[in-house]
């Protein structure tokens, strides 16, 4: 039975011989006589009762879901397609392959399939894997529940006074009997150690106030006395840096005269050269020296004299030496004696020098102390560089709007507290250092220069030109 | 006996280099720093450098060797280890494309516990409190973040959602105290058991981004992280102090049903929870009423009137003021005006506020609500204005918050040029020179009397109007004096309270005559007659005013100090003599720049005045001439 389509005309086909008739479509007909036969057989239609025709559908309906597939299903759809970069060497050509039996190269797989594994395994080895792993994900479970339970969530009240015997079951001591040290020791045998926390947690890394009340300049519409107090603390910093930098200048870069490169490579050569120079000039000077010399001195000096013993001391003369050091110490002592007896006199004023002395060193003591009291309060040296205050906020005149609406806020919050973290020790302070990076020496892909003439090119060229050339010719012609 | 070797005793061992306290724990540069900060074990500057260095003077960071042995004993410091591994391990399921692996690796995410440190660094409550303000600073300034490099959206959030809940806190105990508005944000100061708490909220512009060459943010970062911490555990101490539910809830009753609160009913609550405009949850069904604070002031009555009793019993009587300040103001933020601040004023003095519905959710009442008493607004004109409210600036809640009164809005109307925005954190009552105009500004009374005087100045009959105005001035001290005697009187009973019961007692005795009287009618004559030459002889005499002889006050002044100085101690002589040199130096420097000003006032007033009159010569000559002229 085909399908006649309205529009075709029916192919008519000639019945002269007997093969053309067999090769008339009898479907139909044939297709009529069997329904006939099984109606005979079965009986028809309208004889047979509804419920022998139908079955009552007791299941529900399924809801007609339009499957719309999440981006990852695609992908994973598109995944299993070949890909695109393959295509043109797919064979698309209806021409059969010659060679019946060729030898196929099966390409073995990259990796296993872990997934076909899972949902049909088909060696122990794999049945074996899939039980770990049910086994491991149920730890792994508990392993997250444990980990949810851990979270800080901020309900408890850790300030609440507890006692750490209280969670240790035997050590609960209603009766008074287990002192405390006892149930420390036992704490920490326990696996329970009570950790003392060390007295260095709790020191103070600067002294004086945390908190540092805002200068009243720095309202928002502040007094005008306030903000010009304010603006002359800025400008009094500000021209401290100025001379600083200044003082500096002077010290430093003026000090040096600037000079072109030749100047100095002059400057250099005289430097290296200096002595030289000199060597060359003495000679000179000792060619013209000698008849001065010869006039003045002509004894003969060695460079390095050689040294000589003094003459040996006689007897005599070391005895009177002896003698007259003794003589010396002896009015020495005297001399000492005598002034000691003086001193008696002068016992008040000596007390007076002894008392000034102390007084100095003391005064010298109280002042080291007082360094060291106001040390505290500022900012130490952590690391390598030092703190250094930084710029105060202030509004200028202009800019204060005097209305919450237009104020221009000043400073960086965010900056101000990094900075008060170091002003308080707790962070030393650094300079972002900018690391350069190394540079990278860039170079055209030759595919992506501009294309340049070549010979190739120059002959394309002629020869188009004299193609160009023949045509206008022919034109011409015609 | 061996020999010791140098830098083996003393501070060379007392000190470690941050590379060889690295190399001790094992980890990296990166996790010691967290580390450290998390602990709060800092860098030191020790006393010889050379020595603590052994031998080396190039500047190194040091920390204590005691504390990187204490380090040693962190549990924390093998879960920073394991970071290293996971990172190892992580990086290498991503690199074979391992993604099963990954997620479930990713999941088993080692995190820090931070708990135990809380309480290791702070051991009281107190102490706490004593170090939040940084911490709230912080946590204020990066609930403003968005997602940045190193700062992830999840600690943003979790900083929005305490700050709320600590400003909750704030609003539900009435302890906020001191506000101020500079160009840095916000100042902030609260009393929280007795502790001063001052935080810094920035302005509430669009977010800026920064430069990392001036802020490490890793290190900000990790601050934070432990400040979020403290502040969890510090709110929920502080809402259950208050019986309030923690986290914060919404009473049910608040909830209506509307197809706006079924729909996401979370979000409903949280953003009506981030309004600051509702009551939370309490955990007791009873609403307790304000515990009096006056009760401890009267148990310390006893002790005597010294003037430290004197000036906390006024200090507790103008607190009891300021946390009713706006009851029974009705406020309306209009949009142009930072919510929050102003929310946070309003409600934790007694306000009820409300605000535009579609600026944020949570709004009570709407613009066109008649009782309305205030509306706050800053901008120059405004079209429709209702009568029965007052339109004022920003400004008069602060102001009004720090002088811990209402002031006259006519000052702050719209569209006024506002008077001076002073900063609270500057005591007003400092014992220095304070110049007349900042004085003015503190106590209004003062205004008019200033303003006046500069008008006096200008006429030429001074003398008598200077007068009146000390006469207004002295009308003005009195009556004030004599409100706060009232006022001490209703909080106290107040020195007056026995002269109550005697006049009771003298009621009585009448009533007692009285009914003598009535018993024996015998006596009448005699008493009758008693009474008339009583009266008689009873005169009304004019009253003298009460002279204060100021010499004999002031001898009575020395000598109670010098009384003073002989009870000081021997041994804190030193001191007392220090304190009174300091106070008169003071004195003199105030006196002296006092002098200066009177001085210039006069001045300034002379030039004026002579100016006037050579003006008016000028006139009278010029007058002349032209009478000359017409003549």
């Amino acid at each position: 039975m085909t399908a006649v389509e309205p529009g075709t005309k029916k192919k008519r086909i000639s019945k002269k011989n007997k093969s053309a008739w067999r090769k008339t479509d009898i479907q139909d007909v044939e297709q009529f006589l069997e329904d006939q036969r099984q109606e005979e057989r079965v009986g028809t239609f309208t004889e047979k009762q509804d419920e022998d025709l139908f079955v009552l559908d007791s299941s529900p309906l399924k809801a007609k879901t339009t499957t719309v597939l999440s981006i990852k299903q695609k992908r994973k759809l598109n995944a299993k397609k070949p890909m695109r970069t393959f295509q043109p060497m797919e064979n698309t050509s209806k021409v059969e392959d010659p060679i019946v039996k060729r030898n196929h190269v099966k390409q073995k797989k990259n990796g296993r399939n872990i997934e076909l594994e899972v949902c049909n395994p088909t060696k122990p080895r794999h049945r074996q894997a899939n039980s770990d792993r049910g086994q491991y994900y149920v730890k792994m479970e508990q392993r997250l529940a444990d980990k949810k339970a851990k979270k800080t969530n901020f309900e408890t009240d850790i300030w609440e006074d507890v006692d750490f015997r209280d969670k240790i079951p035997g050590l609960k001591d209603e009766k008074g009997w287990i002192s405390r040290d006892l149930a420390l020791h036992i704490a920490g045998n326990v696996g329970k150690k009570l950790v003392k926390t060390h007295a260095s947690m709790h020191h103070k890394t600067i002294k004086g106030k945390k908190f540092e009340a805002p200068h009243p300049g720095m309202s928002y519409n502040p007094t005008l006395q306030a903000h010009e107090q304010l603006l002359s603390q800025v400008v009094e910093r500000e021209e401290g840096i100025i001379q600083k930098e200044k003082h500096l200048k002077r010290v430093t870069t003026s000090m040096f005269s600037k000079v072109t490169p030749q100047q100095r490579d002059e400057r250099r050569l005289m430097e290296m050269s200096a002595g030289l120079d000199e060597d060359e000039k003495e000679e000179e000077s000792e060619q013209e020296e000698p008849q001065e010399a010869d006039s003045s001195d002509k004894a003969y000096r060695t460079i390095n004299a050689a040294v000589e013993r003094d003459a040996k001391k006689s007897k005599q003369a070391r005895r009177k030496e002896l003698k007259q050091k003794e003589l010396q110490r002896k009015t020495e002592l005297k001399k000492k004696l005598k002034q000691q007896t003086a001193d008696l006199i002068r016992i008040k004023s000596i007390r007076h020098e002894l008392d000034d002395e102390a007084e100095d060193l003391n005064d010298l003591k109280k002042r080291r102390k007082q360094r060291a009291e106001k040390k505290k309060f500022e900012p130490k040296r952590l690391g390598r560089h030092k703190f250094e205050e930084p710029d105060v906020d202030v509004n200028m005149p202009e800019d204060l709007a005097g209305n919450l609406r237009n104020v221009k806020p000043e400073s960086n919050l965010l900056k101000d507290r990094f900075h008060l973290l170091q002003k308080n020790n707790m962070l030393p302070t650094t300079v972002a250092v900018n690391r350069k990076k190394s540079k990278v020496k860039r170079f055209e892909r030759n595919t992506h220069k501009d294309p340049g003439t070549s010979y190739q090119d120059l002959a394309d060229r002629r020869r188009a030109a004299a193609k160009a050339a023949k045509q206008t010719k022919d034109t011409i012609k015609i | 006996m061996r020999r010791p070797k140098k830098y083996e005793a003393g501070e060379a061992t007392q000190y470690i280099s941050r590379r060889a306290a690295i190399r001790k724990l094992q980890l990296s540069l990166n996790d010691f720093r967290r580390l450290c900060i998390l602990k709060g074990v800092y860098p030191r500057e020790p006393k010889h450098r050379r020595r603590a260095q052994k031998g080396s003077s190039e500047i190194k960071i040091l920390y204590h060797t005691k504390d990187i042995r204490f380090l040693l004993h962190e549990s924390i410091v093998w879960t920073l280890r394991d970071y290293k591994i996971f990172a190892k391990k992580s990086s290498r399921d991503r690199a074979i494309k391992d993604f099963r692996n990954l997620k479930r690796r990713m999941e088993l995410f080692p995190e820090i516990k931070l708990d135990h440190i809380v309480k290791e660094r702070y051991p009281t409550f107190i102490d706490a409190l004593k170090d939040l303000d940084d911490c709230l600073t912080l946590l204020f300034l990066f609930s403003t973040f968005p997602s940045l490099h190193l700062i992830p959206r999840e600690q943003s959030n979790l900083c929005r959602r305490l700050t709320i809940e600590f400003l909750h806190y704030v609003i539900a105990s009435k302890s906020l105290r001191k506000v101020f508005i500079s160009i840095k944000g916000y100042y902030f100061q609260a009393e929280i058991k007795g502790q001063k708490v001052t935080w810094i909220v920035p302005h509430y512009y669009p977010f800026k981004p920064q430069s990392r060459q001036e802020v490490d943010f890793k290190v900000m970062s990790i601050f934070v992280e432990f400040y979020t911490i403290l502040l969890g555990f510090t709110n929920f101490r502080l809402f259950h102090g208050l019986n309030l539910a923690y986290p914060p809830q919404f009473p049910s009753t608040l909830l209506q049903d509307s197809a706006d609160t079924f729909k996401d009913e979370s979000t409903f609550v949280s953003d009506r929870i981030a309004a600051l405009n509702f009551e939370l949850l309490r955990t007791d069904k009873v609403q307790e009423d304000e515990e009096e604070p006056d009760i401890d002031m009267e148990l310390l009555e006893q002790d005597g009137d010294s003037k430290r009793i004197i000036k906390m019993k006024q200090e507790a009587q103008e607190i009891s003021r300021l946390r009713t300040l706006f009851k029974g103001l009705k406020f309306f933020i209009n949009r142009e005006v930072p919510r929050e601040p102003l929310v946070i004023l309003i409600r934790s003095f007694g306000g009820k506020v409300s605000w535009d519905a579609s600026v944020f959710a949570g709004a009570t009442f709407a613009e066109n609500d008649e009782t309305i008493t205030h509306q706050i607004v800053d901008r120059p004109s405004l079209s429709t204005q209702y009568i029965s409210r007052d339109y004022i600036q920003p400004q008069w809640l602060f102001d009004c918050v720090n002088q811990r009164q209402l002031l006259p809005t006519n000052d702050y109307f719209l569209g006024e040029s506002l008077p001076p925005h002073l900063s609270p954190f500057v005591d007003s009552k400092r014992d220095s020179y304070i110049p007349p105009e900042e004085k003015a500004l503190h106590d209004p009374s003062l205004i008019e009397t200033h303003e006046q005087s500069e008008e006096e100045s200008e006429e030429e009959d001074t003398a008598e109007k200077e007068e009146e105005v000390d006469q207004e001035l002295l009308d003005a001290q009195l009556q004030l004096a004599y409100q706060q005697e009232t006022a001490e009187y209703k909080k106290y009973g107040g020195p007056d309270g026995v002269n109550e019961d005697e006049e009771d007692f003298s009621e009585e005795d009448d009533d007692e005559e009285d009914d003598e009287e009535e018993d024996d009618d015998e006596d009448v004559d005699e008493a009758t007659k008693r009474k008339l030459q009583e009266k008689e002889k009873m005169s009304v005499q004019s009253g003298k005013v009460h002279k204060v002889n100021k010499r004999q006050v002031h001898k009575a002044e020395v000598d109670e100090h010098r009384l003073q100085a002989r009870m000081v101690k021997p041994r804190h002589r030193n001191l007392f003599r220090k304190l009174i040199r300091e106070k008169q130096t003071k004195e003199k420097e105030e006196w002296l720049l006092r002098k200066k000003r009177r001085n210039i006032d006069a001045d300034s007033k002379e030039a004026k005045k002579t100016a006037k009159r050579e003006a008016r010569k000028l006139a009278a000559e010029a007058a002349a001439r032209a009478a000359k002229m017409v003549k």
